[in-house]
């Protein structure tokens, strides 16, 4: 076939070769013009070099150094990140992220929603955690309102559980990609066969599987299903195994030591000076932990360990994690069986601000129940009028700025909400955890080789969702 | 904050019943009593007399103290450094716009308050948000800054996580941290015009067709 088309096609003289003399012959004859009687040149192509990046790079050669481009679509740098690295040889003389190619203006179009359609969006800024965005987002509405110790028993119980299920899910995530990174599909299988066990509870639970848009202020959207509990203890059970299969796949895996022991090192002053928390700060031996320091949704009076490090290196945020998705393990046994025992409505009984919540699986989906529409439909005009104005205009909010913190799997995600006391928010600033680690890559990275610097920043799993927002 | 000037708060049987609500929120846990009286010896208070000292504000149990932009740097050394502050962590630096000027504020559809108009002049607060894990207190320091040309030294000295921080806040608010090793923007492209999370920088938007009807933009509904 392709050699049909390639004799139907001849050169006619060498037509290409022609056609590039008819063009550079008039730029050589200029260049003899102004010349004077300098001799005719065949004129070089000439190629320019998109990119401000590279004008900076005669001072590098200068030095003998390489400044190297890393991402943004790069298989290894977890997500769009850029790395400007400047390079002795092979090793790290400094390192610049450049960021913000996710970044989708959520805060700011928060801004112009009312309160409740704001936990859509905030779910899908860090979406390897979305709970805990959801979390952290309604924890601040519920303490601008006042309404923090009024949210029911049943919902913080459903909430732990929740946030905790996507801790593990989070952290298997880390192990997928981080042990892909450094080639090992094994790990990469297994992180994510044992994610897929967590998600298919939450789609259970939620409808989705990410983006679930599940915890509300006030509550949660809606009751868990009633074999959740069995499904929950199954998934539960059985990820201890899993992990035991990490650890006997990767802990005394000699590779795998190599190439972690001793990357990426943050002391324990240097992790607080460059505002790092979670895992990092952790493993470098300080026991924060937001659970601890300011609890939410009770989880205080479960009974679990913070886990520390002592070496700050990659390695050791490794067995953090591990040890850390066993805790979770822990929580969720104890809020399972508390779950059962806890009977009640998952929302705030306060009808002005409670989302109508009685929904129920219809023809198209989830939906509100038929009994709750012929309600409102057909019998209470209030009931219609009250879920309109609900729904459109939502609830107003007394003015004030609150901070609330939650411990996601990444480190202290905060949330800092203002509010002018209307029935939007003024502004959410959300303090992510990737954001900061990003900003602490310089640091961590000075000195390593580049292959090291995957190592270093899967370490730190920054999901760029959570750090362009 | 408007909740001062906003009548419908300040007023009326609602709010008298509301204020017993607030006067609970005002009150701080112990912990943060003590750092407020911790910053109040060391600096002054703006209320007991002292020109150039802390306005204190608490609400909902949260400590907030405001100082001027010559006394930042000072007032972050001196919480990172006091042995009874300690505040290893700068956890969050964040900016809000409000907006000067004559504002109609109508919450009539959604509150049934009736409308009335509030007048300000434009600043831009900055927020330091600092955390002590040795003695488990957070507060917030603020700065206000007129929103014309918003000037303040950098923290990066005090705090490195001030870097990227500081280049977020000058990126969405515009607010120029002197002597800053690297002020450019962060989040958004190097030659985009304008700081996006200033009020007066509009959301933009189409409007959305649905069987006939129209919906408009997110920042032009009414409610």
């Amino acid at each position: 076939m392709s050699s049909d088309q390639h004799s139907d096609q001849p050169p006619e003289s060498g037509a290409p070769w022609g056609e590039e003399e008819s063009v550079t012959e008039p730029t050589s004859a200029v260049a003899t013009h102004e010349g004077g009687d300098a001799p005719a040149r065949r004129a070089e192509p000439e190629y320019t070099l998109v990119g401000g990046d590279w004008e900076e790079l005669p001072d590098a050669v200068e030095d003998d150094l390489m400044v190297l481009n890393m991402g943004p679509q790069h298989p290894s740098t977890h997500g769009v990140l850029r790395m400007r690295l400047t390079l002795d040889g092979e090793t790290v003389v400094d390192n610049e992220p450049i960021i913000g190619y996710l970044h989708t203006g959520i805060e700011k179009n928060v801004e112009f929603r009312p309160w409740v359609p704001g936990v859509t969006f905030v779910t899908r800024m860090d979406y390897l955690s979305p709970l805990f965005n959801e979390l952290g987002y309604c924890l601040a509405v519920e303490k601008l309102l006042g309404v923090t110790d009024e949210v029911p028993e049943r919902a913080q119980i459903i909430r732990v559980i929740m946030t905790e299920l996507n801790r593990i899910s989070s952290h298997m995530v880390w192990l997928a990609t981080g042990g892909m990174e450094l080639g090992s599909t094994t790990a990469m299988i297994f992180g994510f066969r044992e994610r897929e066990t967590v998600l298919d509870l939450f789609e259970q639970v939620t409808g989705l599987r990410m983006n679930h848009a599940y915890i509300r202020p006030g509550g949660v959207s809606q009751d868990v299903p009633e074999d959740f509990v069995e499904r929950a203890n199954t998934v539960v059970t059985e990820i201890p195994n899993r992990l035991q299969e990490f650890e006997d796949l990767l802990t005394e895996n000699p590779i795998w030591i190599e190439r972690l022991k001793g990357v990426g090192v943050l002391t324990a002053e240097q992790c607080l000076d460059l505002g790092v928390t979670g895992p990092p700060l952790r493993s470098a031996g300080i026991p924060y932990d937001v659970r601890v320091t300011d609890p939410y949704c009770g989880i205080e009076t479960y009974d679990f360990d913070v886990i520390t490090g002592e070496d700050g290196d990659a390695y050791a945020r490794y067995l953090l994690r591990i040890e850390e998705a066993r805790q979770s393990v822990r929580i969720i046994e104890q809020a399972l069986e508390r779950l059962q025992r806890t009977e009640g409505p998952v929302m705030l009984q306060d009808q002005k601000i409670a989302w109508p919540a009685q929904l129920a699986l219809g023809p198209d989906g989830i939906g509100n129940a038929q009994e709750y529409i012929s309600k409102i439909m057909g019998q209470s005009m209030e009931s219609l009028i009250h879920h309109f104005k609900l729904v459109t205009e939502g609830f107003t909010v007394p003015a004030g700025q609150v901070y609330v913190p939650v411990e996601s799997p990444r480190g202290e995600l905060g949330y800092h909400v203002t509010s002018n006391g209307t029935n939007k928010p003024y502004r959410v600033k959300v303090r992510d955890p990737s954001f900061i680690h990003v900003g602490a890559l310089p640091t961590a990275t000075r000195g390593l080789l580049i292959a090291d610097v995957i190592v270093a920043v899967a370490s730190f799993d920054p999901v760029m969702g959570g750090v362009d927002r | 904050m408007s909740r001062d000037t906003n009548p419908n708060v300040t007023l009326g049987e609602t709010a008298a019943m509301r204020e017993g609500d607030l006067e609970l929120e005002r009150t701080l846990p112990d912990p943060l009593v003590a750092v407020r009286d911790r910053l109040v010896e060391a600096f002054g208070n703006v209320a007991e007399g002292d020109a150039d000292g802390l306005e204190v504000l608490a609400d909902r149990r949260e400590l907030t103290v405001v100082t001027g932009p010559e006394r930042l740097i000072e007032l972050l050394a001196f919480c990172r450094d006091d042995p009874a502050l300690q505040c290893e962590l700068l956890s969050d630096l964040s900016g809000v716009h409000w907006l000067g000027g004559t504002h109609e504020a109508s919450a009539q559809a959604t509150t049934g308050w009736p409308t009335y108009t509030e007048q300000r002049t434009g600043r831009i607060e900055v927020n330091y948000l600092l955390t002590s894990i040795s003695h488990g207190h957070r507060f917030r320091v603020r700065v206000n800054l007129d929103d014309e040309a918003p000037r303040l030294p950098t923290a990066t000295g005090v705090y490195s996580v001030a870097d990227f921080l500081e280049r977020e806040v000058y990126d969405f608010f515009g607010v120029v941290f002197a002597d800053h090793p690297n002020l450019q923007r962060i989040l958004m492209p190097e030659d985009w015009e304008g700081h996006p999370h200033r009020k007066d920088y509009p959301l933009g938007g189409v409007e959305v067709e649905y069987k006939g009807a129209t919906i408009p933009p997110p920042d032009e509904r009414d409610y």
